[in-house]
């Protein structure tokens, strides 16, 4: 039996009937075509479906749909605002921390994460929060890169 | 320095953007009207004879449109290499392996597919099964296919120079044996495939793959679909490392449960079942002896190799090839022997993986130079320096060495790493190692016998001048080749790279082979250089016509058009463009005539505009049996130092710092060579330390997941000093050539020379868990 | 990945919760964080009828200084919180690490303390922080409610003495004397996302800054088929004066409590050996921490 749910994605609220077994990933990119959240494992073991849920990155394979009801979820498809990049989506683009770009979202989200909690992020701050996210291309480093110049974009040390 | 505008620079990727916001369409993101999900049952049990399979309750579940078996499927034989076609779409009379495909559903939903599979009922015989590769080849294994005796399924035998003579003339010969396990590429995209087969008789298939060639040629033959009929769209693919080199089961099922049921047909594999497909790294065991002179002089190596193949081919030939053949280099040797074969198991399928081949054998020869090196009393750099090949030379297996920058990559990295004040004066449980590598710019040959071109691509102009559409075949699966090709577009055609747009990874744009041998920017950057040679040259003769001034005087940089260096009387074009465009807020404007305008001038008087290029390697390599395998038109090389520290009282192990120098030819974009050597690097270090996939006594995978098969993560890989060496390619375009796979042949064998530095053990058998390197100090404290 | 079929039930007070648990019988299981129990739907190994969600349940997400001398953990505070939680780091260090060190940043956001210590997995990280601190773990039916010492509640693999109608409500600590110091290593393959091969917990009391050890409790994870108490170790340790000899000593003595098992994650022999090394350099860790301590 489907219950209904209500929450707010990406800033618009959202009012759906989901099934009780239905999981967060499923719901993003299946009822609501939010496909930018990847499905990687289903597990927890890869961080490819990371999205940001009441302030915090989660993976959204372990979390219920039903869980979400009155929660806030931010998806990598509400990161840019005004057809203008988030810092840390330019960032990623500007300094190479994208190849197959898969890990991307997750990537990005958990970063964003970080920085709400840590503006001015250490790298193994920032290697520590990106643990829990796999990604097989890069070996990290670029991505470390872009979340360090992101941060200090942001916190305004530094032109974008 | 150059005068590349676009090349030879840090472009943002094209696709990045896309990627960031989540835009990027990936095969598991598309869902159209009245889509069917399907879902493959797979045995469960690793040899057994199928005695009667029964799909007549899936059937009837309702929400089910259809159950295939082999039945339907038929029994068209199909593989990597036409010479071993030893699969079926479905098994039909036994199953080989945990994880070997019977039968197929679509239904309406995921969970009623997979709630069928649950209702097909299949008698299995169980039959003895052989999962150890030298087991395998014993007398009495079970036999795995009949038409291969003994389990072997492909052996190679070559010899260059006399090899024991030349063993016999040495000072000095070591031996070393390695062993690693299998691994896995661990992408993070599963496997996934939407097909729709329409009115027309026409399929198309939306799949995560490297080859769509391939997979088209594939699929229209196990389908008996005219291949002109079918049509292969990659869309973005999260990541490929050679596994998703081939035709897949899931790309075959979707394919024929939508010619059945007329409607869109998706898969995605789990990430359970990515492992049960597997097609990635082999399991080796390599055996060597090198022979060299009191001075250090390389002189002969003998080479054996077994490999584990699982049950079925995949590209498994090649690989047998290249555990020899990529040894050739970049060393000078007089003679090299090697004896190779590849046994079947019951397991799932070895295929291709990043350094395809070689980089087993690359890490026990490169520890066996060290072993030398150390005996004779040399320094392990210097070794390396008084053997390495230069550009020019060729391999004693003929393999032409047309550039070769091993001397700069080795100093560069000897430089970068501070090698001489770290060698031999770091404390216990501290090292530094360092090792070699070398890898082919693309295949020399196709897969199939075939006189094809390797790749054509089509540059098309839009009318009204401003983008030059590159049409290519070729895949994307993240190293950056749509990027790569649209910088060498818009070098090539004069123009700003953001005038430039592709569209790729489809088999109605361009025959092209895919990304695997690290083929595509030397391969697919021939044609593309070639097509905009053509586009520009027909832009350049309407102009010249207009203006009545000599083609050859003419020139395209930046986007704007000079007339002997000069701007030329360019005035009645301007005029007409702008008159044709009113209202437009981006009229031409400036001292130059642009390109736009010579474009859209070009379209008016010869309609569409369209440059063609092409691409074949010419003739390459011996004429020895398997001499094919190996032959690339050129060669990247690379050479890496790495630092470690040992925890000697619990094994565990650290990589501090990594220094990588990698010869690319002309680096496209110098931040994709970085991103391709940095990912190798991480790649290495997860296969050289926590990789390996494990299997039970009855064939089972223990670890499918990424929570248990570990690849590296943020925490686990240290900052890679990246130094890009350019060597200029003659056979490259603008003298580029690869990066993405030869990357990886040193990693291993650096880490594994740094740990012996750090310990003074030896460790011969991957990955180098903290319990084997403990285990090993235990072992050689008790000894001395 | 698919979920099986279940009811999801979100109770709104502690008695609700309770009662629905009583009435469903065997076959509802509590869900917190969920990262460990969905993980095991999705694979089959269990499937509930229903979940009993804890989301909405007021009061067992806080960690509260108790007035006198302690600490009360709800059993759904995240592994996130404990590990920033300020008061945890500075007087119950072992859990705030073992905190930090379970999963990854994504796990730690959902992961809660009580469903790691219910899981009753071996290898699980919470366990031994909890052992070391001696937490007393109360336990709630709709009819009744017991106390039990978390040294007792550990039954084996995946089992602990919890009833199926009893919920985990609270975990009580008493904070350490002055000049404690606590330790908690993992042994895994990688620096995250690892399920330790071993683990140790060290809680180490000094008389005095230079005084004998007063106080000790170790406790190893991943080494049995409960996480165990090192006793026999624990009263070697008793009385004597700190130094490198003395803790390897005890690291040697603690091996006898072990019985690790061979996996694909790692041998007996070599888990014994690591429980020696692990156990003596926590020792070592905890008694630099206690020569740190501050009121």
């Amino acid at each position: 039996m489907k219950k209904i749910i209500r929450l707010t994605v990406n800033g618009e609220p959202v009012e759906a009937a989901v099934a009780q077994n239905q999981t967060l990933v499923q719901f993003l990119r299946e009822d609501l075509g939010l496909t930018g959240t990847k499905h990687g494992c289903g597990l927890g073991d890869c961080g490819a479906c990371t999205v940001i849920l009441d302030g915090k990155a989660v993976n959204s394979c372990l979390v219920l749909a039903i869980q979400a009801n009155g929660s806030e979820v931010l998806t990598i498809e509400g990161l840019a605002e005004n057809g203008k990049l988030h810092p840390l989506q330019q960032a990623f683009v500007d300094k190479g921390a994208i190849q197959c770009g898969f890990c991307t979202p997750g990537m990005i989200l958990s970063a964003k994460a970080l920085l709400e909690e840590k503006p001015n992020p250490t790298e193994l701050e920032i290697r520590t929060a990106l643990s829990g996210n796999l990604c097989r291309c890069t070996g990290y480093q670029k991505i470390v890169e872009a979340i360090d110049d992101a941060a200090k974009v942001m916190s305004g040390r530094e032109e974008s | 320095m150059n005068d590349f505008r676009v090349l030879n620079t840090r472009a943002p990727r094209v696709d990045a953007a896309a990627k960031a916001t989540g835009q990027a369409k990936y095969a598991d993101d598309f869902k159209m009207p009245g889509m069917l999900y399907a879902a493959i049952l797979q045995s469960p049990v690793a040899h057994a004879r199928i005695l009667h399979i029964d799909t007549s309750k899936a059937k009837k579940l309702a929400g089910v449109e259809n159950v295939v078996t082999s039945k339907e499927a038929g029994l068209i034989r199909y593989g990597v290499s036409p010479a071993r076609y030893d699969e079926t779409i479905f098994a039909h009379d036994k199953v080989r392996y945990v994880g070997d495909e019977i039968a197929a559903v679509a239904a309406t939903s995921m969970e009623i597919a997979q709630e069928a599979l649950s209702l097909i009922k299949v008698d299995y015989e169980e039959i003895p099964a052989v999962f150890d590769m030298f087991e395998a080849t014993k007398d009495g294994a079970p036999q795995i296919h009949d038409e291969f005796p003994g389990n072997i399924n492909a052996e190679v035998h070559q010899e260059f120079g006399d090899t024991e003579a030349a063993l016999k003339s040495c000072d000095l010969v070591v031996d070393h044996t390695f062993l690693n396990k299998r691994q896995d590429a661990a992408f993070i995209e599963p496997h996934s495939c939407v097909a729709v087969f329409d009115h027309a008789g026409k399929l198309t298939l939306y799949t995560s793959t490297q080859v769509p060639h391939y997979v088209m040629r594939t699929v229209a033959m196990t389908l008996q679909i005219p291949v002109g009929n079918v049509r292969v769209i990659k869309p973005y693919v999260g990541g490929g490392f050679g596994p998703k080199c081939e035709a897949t089961p899931l790309e075959m099922s979707c394919g024929l449960l939508s010619k059945i049921t007329g409607k869109p047909v998706k898969m995605t594999y789990s990430r359970e079942q990515v492992f049960l497909h597997s097609r990635a790294r082999h399991q080796f065991y390599a055996e060597m002896s090198l022979g060299v002179m009191n001075d250090g002089t390389m002189v002969a190596l003998k080479n054996k190799a077994v490999l584990d193949g699982g049950a079925y081919t995949s590209f498994g030939i090649a690989t047998v090839y290249y555990s020899g053949s990529l040894l050739g280099g970049p060393y000078k040797l007089k003679a090299m022997k090697y004896d190779g074969h590849r046994a079947y198991t019951n397991k799932p399928a070895c295929g291709a993986q990043r350094g395809h081949g070689g980089v087993a054998h690359r890490a026990c020869f490169e520890q066996l130079i060290d072993m030398t090196a150390e005996k004779i009393g040399m320094d392990p750099v210097e070794m390396r320096l008084k053997n390495i090949m230069t550009a020019g030379d060729m391999t004693v297996n003929e393999l032409d060495m047309s550039s070769l920058g091993m001397k700069e990559c080795i100093e560069a990295i000897r430089e970068g790493s501070d090698w001489n004040n770290k060698k031999g004066k770091l404390p216990k449980g501290k090292g530094i190692g360092m090792a070699c590598g070398f890898f082919v710019s693309g295949a020399g040959y196709p897969i199939y016998r075939s006189d094809t071109y390797h790749s054509t691509v089509v540059i098309k102009m839009s009318e009204d001048g401003g983008v030059a559409n590159l049409l290519t075949g070729s895949a994307e699966i993240g190293q950056g080749s749509d990027t790569a090709m649209a910088m060498i577009a818009a070098e090539t055609l004069g123009i700003p790279l953001e005038n430039v747009r592709v569209y790729s990874g489809d088999t109605d744009y361009s025959v092209d082979l895919g990304a695997y041998s690290s083929r595509q920017t030397l391969m697919t950057g021939h044609a593309t250089k070639e097509a905009a040679e053509d586009l520009r040259d027909k832009i350049a003769g309407f102009l010249a016509e207009e203006m009545n001034v000599e083609k050859s005087g003419i020139t395209f940089v930046d986007g704007i058009v000079k007339f002997d260096d000069a701007p030329g009387n360019f005035e009645k074009i301007r005029t007409s463009y702008i008159k044709e465009h009113r209202g437009w807020t981006d009229q031409p404007s400036g001292e130059f005539l642009t390109f736009r305008e010579a474009a859209r001038l070009a379209f008016l008087k010869g309609g569409t505009l369209v440059g063609t290029g092409k691409y074949k390697p010419h003739r390459l390599g011996g004429s020895y049996k398997g001499a094919a395998v190996g032959t690339s038109p050129a060669y990247g090389c690379s050479a890496q130092i790495v630092e470690v520290s040992v925890d000697l009282e619990t094994g565990q192990i650290t990589v501090d710092k990594m220094t990588d120098a990698h010869d690319c030819g002309l680096a496209i974009n110098k931040m994709s060579v970085e991103g391709q050597m940095q990912g190798s690097l991480s790649m290495g270090l997860g296969e050289c330390l926590f990789e390996e996939v494990k299997f039970d006594s009855r064939g089972r995978v223990l670890n499918p997941s990424l929570g248990e098969y570990k690849i590296p993560t943020a925490l686990d890989m240290p900052n890679v000093r990246s130094i890009i060496v350019e060597s200029n390619e003659p056979n490259g375009p603008y003298g580029a050539k690869e990066v993405g796979e030869g990357a990886i042949m040193p990693t291993i064998p650096a880490i594994l020379n740094a740990i012996y530095d750090a310990t003074g053990v030896r460790i011969n058998e991957l990955p180098v868990t903290s319990e084997k390197l403990f285990m090993a100090l235990v072992e050689k404290n008790r000894i001395v | 990945m698919l979920l099986p079929n279940f009811e999801y039930i979100e109770p709104t007070t502690l008695e609700e919760a309770l009662r629905l648990l009583s009435d469903m019988g065997g076959n509802a299981r509590v869900i917190a964080g969920g990262t460990d129990l969905l993980v095991r739907m999705k694979l089959k190994i269990e499937k509930p009828s229903q979940l009993i969600s804890l989301r909405k349940v007021p009061g067992l997400n806080q960690v509260i200084k108790r007035e006198t001398h302690g600490v009360s953990i709800g059993p759904a505070v995240t592994a996130a919180d404990l590990a920033r939680n300020e008061f945890i780091r500075d007087k119950f260090a072992p859990l705030a690490t073992a905190a930090g060190k379970l999963g990854a940043p994504v796990i730690r956001n959902r992961a809660t303390i009580g469903g790691n210590l219910v899981n009753g997995r071996p290898a699980a990280d919470f366990p031994p922080a909890c052992m070391v601190f001696d937490a007393i773990l109360k336990l709630k039916s709709a009819t009744n409610e017991r106390e039990i010492l978390v040294g007792e509640f550990f039954r084996g693999p995946g089992e602990t003495i919890i009833e199926p109608n009893e919920l985990l409500v609270g975990i009580f600590m008493e904070t350490p004397a002055p000049w404690t110091g606590g330790s908690y290593i993992k042994l895994g393959a990688r620096k995250a996302l690892e399920i330790s091969m071993v683990n140790v917990a060290v809680m180490l009391t000094l008389q005095e800054p230079l005084g004998p050890i007063v106080d000790v409790k170790i406790a190893l994870g991943a080494v049995a088929p409960t996480p165990v108490r090192a006793f026999a170790a624990e009263q070697y340790l008793m009385g004597r004066h700190p130094s490198e000899k003395v803790f390897s000593e005890a690291g040697a003595i603690g091996v006898g409590m072990c019985h690790p098992i061979t996996d694909h994650r790692g041998t007996m022999e070599y888990r014994c050996l690591m429980i020696e090394t692990l156990t003596s350099r926590a020792l070592n860790l905890a008694y630099q921490n206690a020569l740190a301590w501050k009121p």
